[in-house]
């Protein structure tokens, strides 16, 4: 048995410190952001309208508080910020939170199926592989993941979509398809229509992923498969697949999965040129729809939303780490 | 591991081949897919023509423009009378009804023409602003005033939507800005951001139930998966084909390609700053000669733009007929400039938006390539239009690539706009980007705003966009652009391009 520490003193001022720490780091993120936006494009033009005059503009400028001196604009975006508030979006004057909730479930959606796909294909093939590491078919197999790698996924995408959608006409180009709206998350997992739709763009997002993960598999069972243990596993004439799963693979999945896990964040990240190119309706199409609008609030929400999502995967991971491992001290 | 290899193909293989199954669609629908989308169901919320565009099948104008040649025609004002320069006195059209069922009245017009001034909703705020008072004199009866004669107004009905009193104002604001309540010949069943409007068919439109029942509107920015919607049969129309696709789509035996020559022209914009070389009028003459608009038609639009040697397109009030393009000649561009004291030529920037224009990007590269040859060294600075227009609207420019076309089909507004001399107080010269002044140009213009008979106001304005172009070299056009547009064959649909770009899906049938 492990010792298991209680939720002691220097456990709380440890959770404490990261969380002081994390809010630290969203007010940078917040700041920075602020003093880009104020260097990229000036959105009274579009807002006053192609027409207004200098004066007009003017008017615009001051209904939406854009004349203010930056401090006070920026004091005034953490205060409704931190009351849930982030501001109207310029180009489609609705709240920007809610704009981007909308999406939501179309990028979660669209990240998990591509994890799902990394992960199923990238730890089948890479046991597959390692176990015959030089035969001819797990060779192609190798080389397959290295153009992987190295393809963007602008390219995968186009490239999947002319070959799926429009020479066999098989799968769908773009868009989500049929969706059913469960309370306020529209969900494509329920039709036909929506799965067909998810598999080209969750490919496309996966990729890479498959391909990292592929390796990782094959490096860590190449390894295990040396090892004592698994010569008396075989020895003892368990069959090979108790064997490989239960003994090796076993082995083999943490620094995969832990992998999986970083990843999913970059998957989110990553999802913007997958969603452009498909169509997709998600959190990406949208900032990119904005930064080319110049909808500030819409971007400067987005990423403070990103920012505190991967915060506070991190924090969560850091303290279960201290919480579940008595080597990692916390002070 | 074979199991393992070979059941996950068999899930993969289980999930593609049902997608063979093709999609088919029913008479009265089509999907249509277009490269801007919506940006709010609020029609007065966006002045861009994208999503003017949209609005137009659920709301309405008191006028309306038409496909092929955008005439513009009664719409829910039956007719208008123009008494004196300040006065339009409108006769609205009896039993129309909003969508909610409510009836449309004068109440309705003033409401929405007051809607225009706020800031908050509204990107209409200089026609807002330029009305002094509208009076009801009866339900279908409204005179509206404007504070300073606006020879335009009628032209800009088309596109002031009305909106209904009563349900606007009782609604959440929220609300009205993603569920459009018009007179118009469609009805919104569902908007999905980023994914697609539907619409149905206003059993009650005025004008008669449109031919096609449902309509679906996907918007997708991408251009390849644009044309692989159309190539898959995903979309039955397809607007923005871009030029390097053209081949591709005129190849395919599916699909039809309609062209139209669009009205937006692309012109580069050269400041006077004083003390400048580009002050002189044979520098400006040689910039022009300089540039092979020919090849750039040729080379970089692919034979899908027309060359330019004015602003404003032939339907507009004011184009003139006379003006021929300065034809394209190095050496005697050089010569002018040597003539000019600039042999060994000098340093201009150039910028542009490139994300705005067809190939916008590379027609500026192209541009400062052909100077190069004659010894101007043009500094590229091309951008993001949401960096790029802000500069122009606050005249830091001394030289940029620009596309107009003016809604209203009136160049006194857009030269008051881009080449009149930059006024605060009068609020003149909002998007004239380089800080362009002349004297002579201002004194012609001023005085149009007020000639009562529109013969003498058209011959003016010919006469000023002759003098601005010819003399003055105030803008050097390049070209019209061409909208392109592809449909599924052997579908009947019939389709006819406006000149605005707009697709109304009312005059559309399949």
């Amino acid at each position: 048995m492990y010792f298991r520490p209680s939720l002691s003193q220097t456990m709380v001022t440890y959770i404490a410190r990261r969380l002081i720490q994390g809010v630290v780091v969203l007010l940078a993120v917040s700041f920075i952001c602020f003093i880009i936006f104020r260097y990229s494009g000036d959105p009274v033009v579009t807002l006053a309208g192609r027409y207004a005059t200098l004066q007009e503009r003017e008017m615009v400028r001051k209904a939406f508080g854009l004349d203010r001196p930056f401090y006070i604009q920026y004091t005034r975006f953490i205060a409704n910020a931190a009351q849930g508030n982030f501001g109207k979006s310029f180009v489609s004057r609705v709240p920007a939170f809610d704009l981007i909730m909308e999406r939501f479930p179309a990028t979660v959606e669209l990240a998990t199926s591509a994890v799902f796909i990394a992960f199923t294909m990238g730890v089948g093939l890479g046991v597959l592989v390692s176990l015959k590491p030089y035969a001819l078919r797990n060779r192609l197999i190798m080389a397959g993941s290295l153009f992987n790698i190295s393809i963007p996924t602008f390219l995968t995408g186009i490239l999947l979509i002319m070959v799926f959608a429009v020479y066999l006409g098989v799968l769908p180009p773009f868009g989500r398809g049929e969706t059913v709206n469960i309370g306020f998350w529209r969900t494509g997992f329920l039709t036909w229509s929506g799965i067909t739709h998810l598999i080209l763009p969750a490919f496309t997002l996966g990729m890479y992923q498959l391909a990292v993960l592929l390796r990782l598999t094959r490096a860590g069972m190449r390894e295990v498969l040396t090892e004592e243990y698994i010569k008396t596993a075989w020895s003892k004439g368990l069959p090979p697949r108790k064997v490989i799963f239960k003994h090796a693979l076993r082995n083999v999945l943490i620094p995969v999965v832990t992998m999986t896990g970083l990843q999913f964040g970059e998957l989110i990240a990553f999802s913007i040129v997958t969603e452009t190119i498909f169509q997709w309706p998600g959190m990406g199409n949208l900032l990119l729809i904005s930064i080319y609008e110049a909808d500030q609030p819409v971007i400067v929400t987005y990423i403070m939303l990103a920012a505190l999502i991967i915060l506070s995967l991190n924090i969560i991971v850091d303290v279960l780490y201290a919480y579940l491992n008595p080597k990692i001290r916390y002070d | 591991m074979k199991k393992f290899f070979l059941l996950s193909l068999g899930v993969i293989l289980l999930i593609v081949l049902p997608g063979f199954t093709g999609q088919s669609f029913g008479a009265s629908s089509i999907v249509v897919a277009v490269d801007t989308p919506p940006r709010t169901m609020n029609p007065h919320g966006s002045d861009a023509d994208a999503n003017l565009s949209i609005m137009a099948n659920f709301f309405e104008g008191l006028l309306q423009r038409k496909a092929p040649d955008g005439k513009l025609l009664p719409a829910l004002a039956e007719r208008f009378e123009h008494p004196d320069l300040l006065t339009w006195k409108l006769y609205l059209r009896k039993g129309v009804k909003f969508h909610n069922g409510n009836p449309f009245t004068g109440e309705d017009v003033k409401f929405s023409f007051e809607r225009l001034c706020n800031p908050d909703v509204s990107e209409f705020i200089n026609t807002g602003k330029s009305i002094a008072s509208i009076e009801i004199i009866d339900d279908y009866t409204v005179v509206i005033k404007t504070k300073e004669p606006v020879q335009w107004f009628a032209n800009n009905l088309h596109q002031l939507y009305m909106m209904d009193k009563e349900s606007t104002e009782a609604r959440d604001p929220g609300e009205v800005e993603v569920k459009p309540i018009g007179t118009g010949a469609y009805k919104l069943v569902e908007w999905v951001k980023g994914s697609y409007v539907k619409m149905e068919a206003n059993e009650d439109y005025w004008e008669g139930v449109p031919p096609i029942k449902n309509v679906e509107l996907r918007p997708i920015t991408e251009s390849s998966t644009r044309f692989a919607a159309l190539v898959s049969g995903k979309a039955e129309l397809v607007s923005g084909v871009p030029v390097e696709l053209y081949e591709k789509v005129l190849q395919n035996p599916k699909l039809d390609v309609v062209t139209r020559p669009a009205r937006r022209s692309i012109f580069l914009a050269l400041g006077n700053k004083p003390g400048s070389p580009w002050e002189d009028i044979r520098v400006r003459k040689a910039i022009y000669m300089a540039i092979n608009e020919d090849e750039i038609i040729e080379k970089i639009m692919r034979g899908h733009a027309a060359p330019a040697a004015q602003v404003p397109d032939p339907p507009t009030i004011g184009y003139n007929s006379e003006i021929k393009r300065l034809a394209y000649n190095p050496e005697m561009a050089r010569k002018l400039l040597k003539e000019a004291g600039h042999e060994k030529g000098f340093e201009i920037t150039l910028s542009g938006p490139n994300d705005r224009y067809v190939q916008d990007e590379n027609i500026a590269e192209a541009v400062a390539k052909y100077l190069a040859k004659v010894g101007i060294k043009a500094k590229l600075d091309v951008k993001p239009k949401s960096i790029f227009f802000p500069q122009v609207a606050r005249g830091e420019l001394e030289f940029y690539l620009i596309g107009w076309f003016d809604g209203t089909f009136d160049m006194g507004r857009t030269y008051f706009k881009l080449a009149h001399t930059r006024d605060t107080v009068k609020g003149f010269g909002g998007l004239n980007g380089t800080n362009y002044s002349d004297p002579s140009i201002d004194t012609l213009l001023e005085p149009t705003g007020s000639i009562v008979d529109r013969e003498k106001r058209k011959k003016v304005l010919q006469d000023l966009n002759k003098m601005a172009m010819v003399d003055k070299i105030v803008w050097i056009p390049l070209h019209y652009q061409q909208d392109i547009y592809a449909i599924q064959k052997g579908k009947g649909i019939k389709f006819q391009p406006r000149p605005d770009r707009w697709i109304v899906f009312k005059e559309i049938s399949k």
